[in-house]
């Protein structure tokens, strides 16, 4: 078992999720609370990586972030070294590429809460600050959960994004899923067996989380 | 009323004026609110809830004005005091929770997250004393840890109202969307009293609508009377409501 992997994702997964949940809530709230050309764009982006093969979002990523681009170069000037082949690239790379699983249960959460409660709630001098985090958060608690848990799986299972942009670097870029990839290209079937069945419990289980939380919700609300 | 509240009285005013256009009803109305405690009339669909809509903030009109004058500090010098937090001309539009007009909307919509203690607490600028004042004057205090769900339709009405008062300045206003609609007639008729008088000792200026006649006359208010969108008649509900007042006994056979 390739300990050192298996940590490599739970950090990536775990700084990929903390990462989205601030990106993620406010560019929710905004897609929710209201329509337009604007709104329906932003919504088509954030769903891109759904429909994208990971390697392109992959290969795009390692270009403009090398020094063939501006922003690349700038990274580079900032940071030292370019992002490319580095756990930091990694968390770019992560965070786009789980960006909908982020924000589409968020958006549907938050327009699931009844807007005349947050009328009331704004006629008894409620900012709309406060009647984010007093109203519209504690409502949609079942879509945060269910965002950060499948963000959170969604990148331990990420595979094209970081094969493209991560390469296979032992402690930088080899996770668990890329370790599957190179024991299987070295016929070595058995280590092989055991990352596979690491990662199918693993993701069982928080997917289990998921739905376990949801049934309690649906219980407490009758 | 005492000699202050009076003279606050005279000071305090709201001047409504809407065009408004939703679905089929071309909203057309100009009044203006002097009284403490004004009751708007009318059936369904006379634009009575879209009103307090627009006075809550929480309906922008096709255009309008509205200007409330004496506001939460009670200044007696009106001019000086007066607040316009909605003109479509210079496209001025004050939002809600900067209003803070409490509102208690018909179907009473409380959070569902939260105690009934914490619902009526939201809004709320005074201490512990007032909370108690408050749950007692709604008959609520033995529901305070309860949540909405666990509550009867009348129940769920008189923390609707609790809310909204409790979240009422000295001198301010307040909106009630058939407030004692799911109360049974000895309750309403006890809270009705208890109401009025709370709304007296704090000054307040009470604008409710209700589509019934007994409890316009129950309330002994100021009447303002619409019909198809628009102010038939404004005065005493002696007067307003003379006919519907008939009508109403003729059919309980008096």
């Amino acid at each position: 078992m390739d300990t050192q992997a298996l940590w490599l994702t739970l950090r990536l997964a775990l700084t990929t999720t903390a990462l989205l949940m601030v990106v993620g809530l406010p560019l929710a709230w905004w897609i929710a609370s209201g329509t337009g050309m604007r709104r329906a764009l932003m919504q088509a982006v954030v769903a891109l990586p759904l429909v994208l093969p990971p390697t392109v979002l992959g290969f795009y990523l390692l270009v403009a972030l090398g020094p063939l681009t501006s922003v690349g170069r700038m990274v580079i000037r900032v940071v030292g070294h370019p992002l490319a082949f580095s756990f930091a690239g990694l968390v770019v790379g992560s965070v786009l590429y789980s960006l909908p699983f982020a924000v589409q249960p968020l958006v549907a959460g938050f327009r699931g809460v009844d807007a005349r409660l947050l009328e009331v709630a704004a006629t008894l001098g409620a900012s709309p600050w406060r009647r984010f985090w007093t109203i519209t958060l504690p409502l949609a608690r079942a879509s945060v959960v269910a965002a950060a848990v499948l963000t959170f799986t969604h990148t331990v299972g990420e595979f094209g994004v970081v094969l493209m942009l991560g390469g296979n670097i032992p402690g930088a870029t080899r996770t668990l899923s890329i370790a599957l990839y190179d024991q299987v290209e070295g016929f070595n079937y058995a280590a092989a067996n055991r990352t596979a069945g690491v990662l199918l419990v693993f993701s069982l289980m928080t997917l289990m989380v998921v739905y376990w939380r949801g049934v309690e919700r649906r219980s407490m609300l009758e | 009323m005492s000699r202050s509240g009076l003279a606050r009285e005279g000071a305090r005013s709201l001047d409504v004026q809407i065009r408004h256009r939703i679905g089929a009803l071309a909203l057309d109305v100009r009044f203006e609110l002097r009284a403490p405690w004004t009751v708007s009339f009318g059936p369904s669909g006379s634009g009575k809830s879209t009103i307090l809509r627009v006075v809550a903030g929480l309906l922008r009109p096709d255009s309008g004005r509205v200007v409330w004058r004496g506001g939460p500090d009670g200044s007696l010098d009106a001019a000086v005091n007066a607040l316009v937090i909605a003109d479509s001309e210079t496209k001025m539009w004050v939002p809600a929770h900067a209003r803070k007009i409490p509102f208690a909307p018909q179907a009473a919509c409380l959070f569902p997250h939260k105690t009934i203690f914490e619902n009526v607490l939201y809004g709320m600028a005074g201490g512990g004393n007032e909370m108690r004042a408050m749950l007692s004057l709604f008959r609520i205090a033995e529901l305070a840890d309860q949540y909405p769900a666990e509550l009867s339709g009348g129940e769920l009405q008189r923390v609707n109202l609790a809310r909204a008062v409790a979240a009422t300045t000295e001198n301010g206003l307040l909106l009630l969307d058939e407030p004692f609609t799911g109360l049974d007639l000895g309750l309403r008729s006890e809270m009705v009293e208890d109401l009025l008088r709370w709304a007296c000792e704090r000054g307040l200026c009470v604008l409710s609508v209700t589509h019934d006649v007994a409890e316009a006359f129950q309330l002994g208010a100021e009447v303002i009377k619409l019909k198809d969108g628009r102010v038939a008649n404004q005065g005493p509900v002696e007067e307003v409501l003379r006919e519907e007042r008939t009508r109403l006994l003729a059919q309980l056979g008096c």
